[in-house]
């Protein structure tokens, strides 16, 4: 499935990523700036914070009770489209995902 | 020139805390990286070990929790059930229970919380230097590293100055339980059975123990719901609390933990400065410098040295078979100077980008809750440091702890030259 990150500064990064990846592993490999992932996925860090795009909000699904826990933790403003990526699992229908990455 | 060459012959024995008292054995360290990336090491102690000591492995191990469980203690020591329920924290237990305790504290330790600290920090650092450089010749460790967490950790728990000297005496006993400098009560040289129940079998956990039921009692009258310490008593989002041999545990563990770590850094990033002089002068011109310099000077010092795992089922790594139930040690002292991880690991560089060391334990859900913490205090001080001093330079040999388990310089004699 494809992936883009929309940076604060304009930028896009867009990347292939495999079924079961998740998108904080997905960044990280991409070197997509501030994601970074200090926990390996773990629900222990928030630094994996990203903004789902309004279109892919619903497939994308709600924060788990642990993530909304630590989605206050979040360097960057917490909004109502906040998830961590570590969370997020890419699977065929999120195929062309857009996520948002705050500016810490 | 290299900050310290190891003299270990390559065959230290990582179970002795003998073999760490010139820093840990570095040399066996790099044999066990090349030959041997998972070692098993018997123990006249208790029962042997795995040690895994390359960069890949370590983080891939730490990140599988479900198979390498820290709820069977993330010490080498072996623990009968009733004393791992006695002694733990959630420093010992997996999802969900960890995530259940470390939500509750979680936001107290974020980094915008943290940053709020700096200008404290930056005060604190004053007061330290002001007393401390003008002595000229001193123990670094002495009159600058242990000041600075000793102080903030009061702030953090909410405790009055004048016990800070007492608690951190008492937190170094605990976590330095192999160090006769440090405790009366040396863990493998007598015998401290009556204190299995306590944290690090220390008699010092007993004493801990009181303070903080104490102190919790004056908080109550006085109807003190600041801080860390009230955080954690609240219940959490299934309405469950924690006990209150979990809450003493947890206060011990910030005395503890989140004390001589962070020293061991400031530390041994000052020993840096000493045998790698262009350090100070990238500091004091460079101000691009503090994004990557507190990593850089906490991979260097890997103040937690290992921490171990315990295998929940058979698991195949490098042709061997860890059996289910054994004991994995996660060598992060080894793997913070893995070449395959990093250019020239021997050396300190201060722009080294990126940096994915493990003092922090990255790549797995025990990743340090008081990491923005560390960096923080690590940068304030090396700035304001910086900022005052034109050189420093050692004024004697340094000593390390007597520990495998902590990495640290415990004396560091140096001579300052004033800017």
């Amino acid at each position: 499935m494809k992936v883009i990150w929309k940076l604060a500064d304009g930028r896009e990064i867009s990347g292939e990523v495999a079924n079961g990846l998740n998108m904080m592993e997905a960044a990280v490999a991409n070197d997509v700036p501030h994601v970074v992932g200090e926990c390996g996925g773990n629900l222990s860090c928030a630094t994996c914070h990203v903004y789902v795009d309004e279109a892919w909000r619903e497939k994308t699904g709600e924060a788990g009770d642990y993530e909304d826990a630590m989605l206050d933790v979040a360097e960057a403003e917490r909004r109502p489209e906040s998830r961590l990526s570590c969370q997020i699992t890419a699977s065929p229908e999120l195929d062309g995902l857009v996520l948002i990455v705050p500016e810490p | 020139m290299t900050v310290w060459t190891s003299t270990d012959d390559g065959r230290a024995d990582l179970s002795s805390h003998d073999a760490f008292t010139a820093g840990p054995p570095h040399n066996t360290f790099a044999r066990m990286r090349r030959d041997d990336p998972l070692s098993w090491t018997e123990w006249d102690g208790g029962e042997g070990f795995w040690s895994v000591t390359r960069h890949a492995d370590i983080l891939a191990m730490n990140g599988n929790a479900k198979v390498f469980s820290s709820a069977r203690g993330i010490r080498m020591e072996d623990q009968s059930y009733e004393e791992y329920l006695a002694r733990r924290t959630f420093q010992e237990t997996d999802a969900p229970e960890h995530m259940k305790t470390r939500i509750k504290v979680a936001k107290a330790f974020s980094k915008t919380v943290i940053a709020g600290f700096e200008e404290d920090i930056r005060a604190l650092c004053d007061e330290i230097l002001d007393q401390a450089l003008p002595l000229g010749t001193f123990d670094a460790t002495k009159e600058i590293a242990r000041q600075l967490p000793m102080r903030m950790l009061g702030r953090i728990i909410g405790t009055p100055d004048e016990d800070l000297p007492w608690l951190v005496e008492k937190g170094d006993a605990l976590i330095a339980n192999t160090d006769p400098d440090f405790t009366d009560h040396v863990l493998d040289k007598m015998d401290t059975d009556e204190f299995r129940m306590m944290p690090f079998n220390s008699p010092a956990g007993a004493e801990l123990y009181e303070y903080a039921n104490d102190l919790m009692a004056k908080k109550a009258a006085a109807g003190d719901t600041e801080g860390v310490l009230h955080l954690i008593l609240q219940p959490g989002r299934d309405g469950e609390t924690i006990s209150e041999t979990e809450f003493r545990n947890f206060f011990c563990l910030l005395v503890a933990a989140g004390n001589d770590t962070t020293r061991y850094s400031i530390a041994a990033g000052i020993q840096a400065m000493c045998h790698q002089p262009e350090l100070l002068g990238q500091m004091r011109s460079d101000e691009a410098v503090w994004e990557t310099a507190p990593d850089e000077i906490i991979r260097w010092a890997t103040p937690a040295l290992y921490f171990r795992r315990t295998a929940t089922e058979d698991f195949e790594m490098h042709g061997k078979t860890i059996r289910e139930g054994d004991k994995v040690l996660l060598w992060f002292a080894s793997g913070n100077r893995d070449d395959a991880a990093f250019d020239d690991p021997f050396r300190v560089n201060l722009h080294r980008t990126p940096n994915r060391h493990m003092s922090f334990g990255q790549g797995g859900p025990h990743v340090c809750l008081g990491m923005w913490l560390a960096r923080l205090e690590v940068r304030v001080l090396f700035q304001e440091l910086a900022r005052r001093i034109k050189s420093i330079e050692p004024a004697g040999p340094h000593k390390f702890l007597r520990s495998n388990f902590v990495g640290g310089i415990k004396s560091l004699p140096v001579t300052v030259e004033m800017a």
